[in-house]
């Protein structure tokens, strides 16, 4: 995991109050395999945009799947802007 | 019983400062309160250790007041050794008061909305916010999935829960009711508004003093927060168990001034309703009254007003019992002091031994009861009352009495 990765992956443990940051994994689905409900998705976007300065839309979260998909994202943007 | 306050996190601290006489009255550190007429207050401080009830990682997602519920409940139901998730989850409920609820957390979530657009508004801003989700997050972690609500009555919102628990469980329709209050609201906008309204002490210089109920030279209250949580059971069930019985709350009383939005009416007629309701509940007779928790804010008029009720109640008897306001020690915890206040009433029976009221040195003139100034005195206690009442006008009061 590169320094991108790795931020994401502690912000995704801060939300996930139940999951162990070990069992984080960079193909691990948000929902199917951590365990993410609706408002735990919002707290993440919420999180990740203060963070990384950007904005999320609905469309775009709707693609997001994996752990990777979101340092994917967060890289295209930073890439982009 | 569970209690977090300026004076300390737990029931054992909280009964050994309150009969110290110890004040938990400080500078306000929560914010930066400088340009603020009342610069004090009575706030949790490092103390408080909520990680042996709430997971590190779950803070972040708890407004104040309801990691101090959290908490108080964990303790509460830790002491009275409730196993959980309860086998009845039906028979089993929670009733929480509070004054304000997540008060913090909406002006933190005015300020990023004012500030970044409605975009960004914080996600987890409304289920910080409500008051019944302290009820709310208490039956989650318990599973106590029976009657549950939040009581918003100000000042009396922890007596006013206390006592609808006691209801529910004398009416039958619960065996369990884990009840009490919670509030945090040491927050620039409450701070502010309850100065506006020149509710609060202003003695900032000398903290430890700026509480002082009865006494002439008193100037307001002090804001306080905290939680206090205790768990009614009906007789069958506590005994079922084996449960160590601590007191029987046998009377509540409620009545409402219908008088004026802060004052309260200056003859004392609600609050005397309210505790002569309670005692007629009890079936006793205000001379069996051992021990009064006053109200007792340490603002001009409540603190005379009470003395007014209580003497019209109990006659000469008024004379002879012992009264007490331990907000001179805890400050003010609007919607949790009653919970609190309970807790240490209870107390009085158990130990036998009354706490002070402290900053006592030069009474008011009427003021002339027996006030318990300065220092704790021994007494047995086998019947406590205890006084709430809020802005509204809401007075509620209730009488525990001991376990033989």
């Amino acid at each position: 995991m590169d320094e991108l990765e790795k931020r994401v992956v502690d912000l995704i443990a801060e939300v996930l109050v139940d999951v162990n940051k070990e069992n984080i994994q960079l193909d691990s689905k948000i929902v199917e395999d951590l365990g993410a409900e609706s408002l735990d998705i919002y707290d993440m976007i919420a999180l990740l945009e203060d963070e990384f300065g950007m904005e999320i839309t609905d469309e775009e979260v709707e693609k997001i799947q994996t752990v990777q998909d979101v340092a994917d994202f967060i890289r295209a943007h930073q890439q982009a802007s | 019983m569970g209690m977090v306050t300026c004076l300390g996190s737990g029931l054992d601290a909280n009964w050994e400062a309150v009969t110290r006489g110890r004040s938990g009255i400080a500078k306000i550190t929560l914010f930066d309160a400088s340009l603020f007429a009342c610069q004090i207050a009575g706030e949790v401080k490092d103390n408080f250790d909520p990680q042996k009830y709430i997971p590190v990682k779950e803070f972040r997602r708890l407004d104040r007041f309801q990691q101090f519920g959290l908490v108080a409940a964990g303790e509460c139901i830790h002491h009275a050794a409730l196993e959980y998730p309860p086998a009845n989850p039906y028979r089993c409920g929670v009733i929480v008061g509070s004054g304000i609820g997540g008060l913090a957390t909406i002006e933190r979530g005015v300020e990023v909305l004012r500030q970044r657009g409605p975009r960004h508004a914080p996600p987890l801003m409304i289920t910080m916010a409500v008051i019944n989700l302290c009820s709310g997050l208490i039956a989650i972690r318990y599973g106590f999935k029976g009657h549950n609500t939040g009581v918003v009555n100000a000042c009396s919102s922890g007596t006013s829960a206390l006592g609808e628990a006691f209801r529910l469980v004398r009416e039958g329709r619960l065996d369990v009711a884990l009840a009490g209050g919670a509030e945090a609201v040491v927050t620039p906008l409450s701070v502010a508004g309850f100065g506006a309204i020149r509710a609060l002490s202003t003695r900032n210089d000398d903290p430890t003093k700026a509480s002082r109920p009865f006494d002439a030279e008193r100037d307001g209250f002090v804001l306080a927060e905290g939680a206090g949580m205790l768990l009614l059971e009906s007789f069958d069930h506590a005994r079922s168990r084996g449960a160590r019985i601590y007191a029987e709350i046998v009377g509540y009383g409620a009545t409402d001034d219908a008088f004026h939005m802060v004052m309260p009416d200056s003859t004392g007629d609600g609050a005397y309703w309210a505790m002569k309701l309670a005692v007629e509940e009890a079936g006793i007779d205000p001379s069996d009254i051992d021990y009064i928790n006053a109200h007792g804010t340490s603002t001009s008029l409540n603190d005379k007003i009470e003395t007014l009720a209580i003497k019209r109640l109990l006659g000469n008897h008024a004379y002879k019992v012992a009264i007490s306001s331990t907000k001179s020690m805890t400050g003010h915890l609007i919607g949790a002091a009653g919970a609190v206040e309970a807790i240490y009433s209870i107390m009085t029976i158990n130990k036998g031994l009354i706490p002070p009221t402290i900053n006592l040195e030069n009474p008011d003139p009427e003021c002339d009861l027996d006030y318990t100034p300065n220092k704790a005195a021994r007494k047995n206690v086998e019947v406590a009352i205890s006084n709430s009442f809020a802005f509204g006008g809401q007075n509620a009061c209730l009488v525990f009495k001991g376990v033989a």
